[in-house]
């Protein structure tokens, strides 16, 4: 896909709200006001919004846990709002308070997502079988983190979507750590995209810091979905700079990760990467990208309202809620 | 003796066993350095070695596949399963292999693992890492299911579950990490199928398992204030059934009520109401009720998760109700 002006901007729109939404869900966490627990994405927002920002709305998705899904619901165009009410439990959720933390708007594609690693495979391989026997040349694209790749379900879901050409995408978020294990003491290999030999489809590797080599590779893979060649995956090498979740120690094993090295890491932040280069290519001046983030912080401010005036639901909301009529 | 949380007694269970026998090894996710997900097995990898303490990759199914084919070569492996909520994803190798394989291979295989997991709702943690599943493990048989509520207790049932040469679910409810008791240095059992009376009671026989013992425990001692003797027994473990105190207790007191946090429908208390029914009929003055769960899932928001577990409220409710019956 070649990227027009116009769709590098969105990019960058995209890839700022996914901050600034992260940046606020950890703030508001600290207030109590997210009332349970957050795995920040900070660091490693690119994979989401650039694995998304160029999908068609009725493109399916399934969320990684990174940011809780906030850098593919900013990308996929999904409302951030009521998903960020939902995490402090307000009527006002997208979920009514009931889910908490797992990202769903079915009219942007985002059918849910799941809070035990692993049941995103084959899950999406459903929706992957849907696009296909709708075809209309929707895809499926599947977020997915390193050490998810440990899962059973993912040579189950590869293996049944290749054999069948489903248009599905597998996009892996390799932040190089899963909780505290880094990845090199789960498993031989260096790269989760030399897996996709064993399924017959592409692996290819990119740099999960640059938003744009992230939509590259996701958009040719998507386009080659669409056309009925069946999936492939992209692994995006990618950091985070805060601990596995908010509030725990961020170890690896149980060495906490030197103020210094988080430091290095943010010298490759995908949004100071990602400014510099357009600045560079002259596709933005500073002031108009001073004026995207200024307009995001007001959205943020906005959203910050609603959450607040929501209300909190009420127990009798569980009744009706379990089985459809 | 020392003062301690049920997760620092588990530990010096793991660590005495481990001491005393060099076939007990430990597995699971993040069990090494960071001592798992809660702490619970800090320090015992610096203690006993990467060989006996061994973090896995996210592969549950693997994890207890592995341990019940050590166990069969006539290792003692304790698996640790995050949560739960996640043994939907590594079921098979706990009720198909592990629980059958002494019984179909004619008694000439043993299987000495134990698997130890936390369970319960309380900390927003939502519908997918708050579950009680106690029924589901109940149903199988072949494996022990061990539900303690104490510190106390814990370290004595993991020894025993430890030391016992059949599978065994060992199931830890998160709320009471938090709360200390008394526990003595040295080893000791307890043994796998005998109740324990929590506080002797007159009036009423108040059956409860978990986190719902300490609740159960509040509501007696208010009703005492009320001039109604309520006697709380913990069966500690839920398979074996210490089915011979329940009668015991409720030939004495003549009224029953259980109190448990899985779903009310098909839930432990359903089996513990239908033995009475079968073998003390005649002795109960009122009908048998149970304060369980809603039939929903665990709901995210703070107010729809305190209905969702039973309060003391409604314990005390339901003891007047069988006080007048
Ligand atoms: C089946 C299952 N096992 C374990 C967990 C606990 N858990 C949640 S996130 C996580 C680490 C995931 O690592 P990775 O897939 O690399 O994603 P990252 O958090 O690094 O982005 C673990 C072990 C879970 N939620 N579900
Ligand atoms: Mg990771």
């Amino acid at each position: 896909m070649r990227f027009k002006k116009k769709d590098l901007v969105r990019l960058y729109r995209n890839l700022v709200r996914a901050r600034k939404f992260d940046q606020a869900a950890i703030r508001l966490l600290g207030e109590g006001k997210f009332t349970s627990f957050f795995h920040a994405a900070y660091g490693g927002e690119a994979p989401g919004v650039g694995g998304t920002t160029f999908l068609r709305q009725d493109d399916y998705i399934y969320a990684h846990h990174r940011g809780h899904g906030i850098p593919h619901a900013a990308g996929k165009g999904a409302d951030l709002f009521s998903f960020m009410a939902e995490h402090c439990g307000k009527i006002t959720g997208s979920c009514k308070g009931i889910t908490g933390f797992h990202a769903c708007d079915p009219e942007y594609g985002m059918l849910g997502a799941g809070g035990t690693i692993g049941s995103a495979f084959p899950v999406s391989v459903g929706w992957g079988l849907a696009a296909q026997k709708a075809g209309k040349g929707q895809v499926a694209v599947c977020f997915f983190g390193d050490s998810s790749a440990g899962r059973g379900t993912m040579h189950e879901g590869m293996n049944m979507a290749a054999n069948w050409r489903l248009p599905v995408v597998w996009v892996c978020e390799n932040n190089g750590m899963g909780q505290f294990v880094p990845i090199k003491d789960a498993y031989p290999l260096e790269d989760i995209a030399s897996m996709a030999a064993a399924y017959g489809m592409p692996g290819v590797v990119v740099d999960g810091q640059d938003v744009v080599a992230v939509a590259e590779a996701v958009m040719a893979a998507v386009e080659r979905a669409r056309k009925g060649k069946g999936p492939s995956l992209v692994e995006c090498k990618c950091l985070r700079f805060r601990p596995h979740v908010e509030g725990a120690p961020d170890w690896v094993h149980a060495e906490v990760r030197p103020a210094e090295e988080i430091e290095r890491l943010k010298k490759r932040d995908p949004v100071t990467l990602y400014r510099k280069k357009l600045l560079k290519q002259g596709i933005l001046t500073e002031k108009e990208l001073e004026k995207i983030d200024g307009e995001i912080d007001a959205e943020v401010q906005e959203m910050e309202r609603f959450c607040e005036t929501g209300a909190y639901p009420d127990p009798s909301i569980l009744q009706n809620a379990l089985y459809a009529d | 003796m020392a003062s301690m949380n049920m997760g620092m007694a588990v530990n010096n269970a793991l660590a005495l066993e481990m001491e005393r026998d060099p076939n007990v090894f430990l597995l699971g996710e993040d069990v090494g350095l960071p001592g798992g997900v809660l702490g619970v097995t800090a320090g015992l990898q610096a203690r006993f070695g990467e060989k006996r303490v061994l973090d896995t990759p996210i592969s549950e199914s693997a994890i207890i596949g592995a341990a019940v084919g050590a166990a069969a070569c006539g290792l003692r492996p304790v698996a640790e399963l995050m949560f739960v909520d996640f043994i939907g994803v590594c079921l098979d190798q706990l009720f198909n292999q592990a629980a059958k394989m002494r019984y179909m291979f004619g008694g000439k295989a043993k299987i000495p693992m134990v698997l130890r997991t936390c369970c319960g709702a309380g900390i927003g943690a939502a519908a997918q890492h708050s579950q009680s599943l106690e029924a589901w493990f109940m149903h199988i048989p072949g494996l022990k299911v061990v539900m303690p509520s104490t510190p106390y207790d814990a370290k004595g049932l993991l020894i025993s579950a430890i030391r016992d040469d059949n599978p065994v679910v060992f199931l830890e409810n998160k709320v009471l990490y938090q709360i200390e008791g008394e526990v003595p240095d040295e080893p000791y059992t307890i043994p796998i199928g005998e109740a324990d009376i929590k506080r002797e009671g007159g009036d009423v026989t108040m059956v409860a398992t978990g986190q719902m013992v300490m609740r159960a425990l509040a509501v007696a001692e208010k009703m005492a204030g009320e001039g109604v003797s309520v006697e709380v027994l913990d069966p500690r473990s839920l398979s074996p059934l210490d089915e011979e105190a329940i009668l015991k207790s409720v030939k004495k007191t003549h009224r029953l009520v259980i109190v448990h946090e899985e779903v009310k429908f098909a839930g432990s208390g359903a089996e513990i109401a239908a033995t009475v029914a079968e073998k003390a009929f005649d002795y109960l003055d009122a009908p048998v009720l149970r304060v369980a769960a809603p039939f929903c899932p665990v709901p995210f928001s703070s107010k729809l998760e305190a209905e969702f577990v039973p309060s003391e409220e409604k314990i005390t409710g339901a003891v007047k109700t069988v006080m007048e019956g």
